[in-house]
């Protein structure tokens, strides 16, 4: 049997249909989660954000254009949820901060000197890239989902990978 | 084209690891919980509707006339009982709400209507009048409206194990299991301006001075301590280790603290025995001794001077709004007022692990 289309889904989900609104929510959570992932770098502040992330989509849904693609709209509230998050962390200062954050497992995946550069960047070059590479968007889709024109998303993919060539650079001259 | 790096940058972001199977149930329950079915707008539904409801404006404004006058006898249906809840849990009379935590589950019942049940939380606290619920959902703080919508959430960093809210409702005390410590926290009652009290305290509920500028909790090494929130001043209170409980007088600056074994009060130990549970009433320290199938709930005068000693059979959950709340072995939670009647709370299956119950 055909699967569902996410329109399909979300107008079911409007009328309080929860079977719909669960299979919306399988459907994307793994994607929502790993985006908060690597944006944070922490999975505690994964699991929120990725939470947080549905249950605002799911009060809007009502305000929802369901013409366009669910997915980049739910990652779009992942991504800005998460952005408010570090930058809120950003303001306290580090005495008001945990000392013991989740150990990124990414670590494991070998290649740390990318995933140290990758730390490095800006979040707004961080979540740029992870959104094109870890989720996969178009830089049209990433310009829909944070609310920027296009060009700013290829400037700032542009400037983003620039920059971690020349720290993989740097590593490699080290 | 993809160059070398962006097939890098590919193959390192698809190494994400994958969320745990019990933070995705937890994300689900909050997302349907805040789904909300949009009515179809039908405009002759809209009008039928809104010449139904000036009808009625007319007819209770005739009626009321009439009513005055003394010509008819107006009565607008029956009594409104609250809607019968899947949960058992009944809200006792004078109170503005209850919460009980049962296998991890929160189930709260406010005086306005508002009814929750099953929501996974690690701890939860009532605010003043029971108009907010603070709970640990997942790694945050998160404070729920009356209505049952979430008012705000914050990223705690951890599990939360403890939560206290001031009794001016202007800010929540919480502890946080961070790493391989409780760190202590203080955050306004909007969710804002979170700042660390104790970098490494005990997993124990801090409790609030009735001014609200100074609260209790126990420190790391078991002692109990006073945070003064003006001057950012922690005291310690009592040197007796290792304290289990600290409990404020909800009127004065009385602070009742104790051990596994007694209790003590401005110095002096005015109980001895298995503590299980501490509390005020009618402005009198109360504590609940352990005895074999039961516990002796003793009330304190001054000088520890012992006011009253009644026997209840079960274990001693809470003494909580002027209630003493018991686990019996048949499992039914019910509430002793002083006057030693029983209401009934809670059901629960016998298996079921009441973690904590708040009467507000």
């Amino acid at each position: 049997m055909r699967e569902p289309s996410d329109r399909d889904l979300v107008r079911k989900a409007r009328r309080g249909d929860r079977e719909a609104a669960a299979a919306l929510f399988r459907r994307y959570w793994r994607d929502a989660w790993r985006a908060a992932f690597a944006i944070t770098g922490r999975g505690s502040l994964a699991d929120d954000i990725a939470a947080d992330g549905f249950e605002r989509a799911f009060a809007a849904l009502g305000r929802f254009d369901d013409r366009r693609p669910f997915g980049p709209w739910l990652h779009r509230i992942v991504a800005n949820r998460a952005l408010d998050v570090l930058r809120a962390e950003r303001r306290l200062s580090d005495e008001e901060l945990p000392d013991t954050p989740d150990p990124a497992p990414v670590h494991t995946t070998g290649d740390r000197g990318l995933l140290a550069a990758v730390a490095e960047l800006s979040l707004e070059r961080r979540v740029a890239v992870v959104l094109r590479y870890g989720v996969g968007m178009t830089p049209k889709q990433i310009a829909d989902a944070l609310d920027l024109p296009v060009g700013t998303v290829n400037s700032r993919l542009a400037r983003a990978l620039e920059q971690l060539r020349e720290s993989l650079e740097v590593e490699r001259v080290d | 084209m993809s160059t070398e790096l962006e097939r890098r940058l590919e193959g390192m972001l698809a190494a994400t690891p994958e969320p745990e199977p019990g933070a995705g149930e937890e994300a689900l329950h909050r997302a349907l919980r805040a789904l909300q079915p949009a009515a179809p707008a039908r405009r002759g539904l809209r009008t039928t509707v809104l010449v139904f409801a000036a009808g009625i404006v007319l007819l209770v404004i005739a009626a009321g006339s009439l009513a005055a006058a003394g010509a008819l006898h107006v009565s607008f249906g029956a009594k409104t009982k609250p809607h019968p809840a899947t949960t058992q849990l009944e809200l006792p009379k004078g109170a503005n709400g209850i919460a009980a935590i049962v296998d991890g589950r929160l189930s709260m019942v406010t005086k306005d209507g508002f009814r929750l049940q099953g929501l996974p939380v690690s701890t939860a606290a009532l605010s003043p009048h029971a108009l907010y619920v603070a709970a640990g959902i997942g790694n945050s703080l998160v404070a729920m409206a009356p209505n049952g919508r979430r008012a705000w959430s914050h990223p705690a960093g951890g599990r939360v194990v403890a939560i206290a809210w001031a009794p001016d409702g202007l800010r929540i005390a919480y502890v946080v299991h961070v790493g391989r410590r409780f760190v202590l926290r203080v955050i306004y009652g909007n969710g804002i301006h979170d700042m660390t009290v104790d970098r490494s305290v005990r997993a124990v509920r801090p409790s609030w001075r009735a001014d609200s500028r100074a609260f209790a909790y126990v420190g790391a090494g078991g002692k109990a301590i006073l945070y003064d929130l003006a001057h950012q001043k922690h005291s310690v209170v009592t040197t007796l280790t290792p304290v289990t409980r600290v409990f404020f007088s909800p009127v004065g600056k009385t602070l009742i603290v104790a051990t596994p074994s007694e209790v003590r009060l401005g110095g002096r130990t005015v109980a001895s025995g298995q503590v299980e549970a501490l509390g005020w009433f009618d402005g009198l320290p109360v504590t609940a001794l352990a005895a074999r199938k039961g516990a002796w709930i003793r009330s304190l005068g001054q000088h520890g001077r012992r006011v009253d000693n009644f026997f209840v059979p079960g274990r001693v959950v809470a003494l909580t709004g002027g209630i003493v709340v018991t686990q019996t072995p048949a499992k039914v939670l019910a509430g002793w007022g002083r006057e030693k009647t029983v209401t009934s709370l809670l059901r629960v299956r016998p298996s079921a692990s009441l973690a904590e119950l708040e009467i507000g």
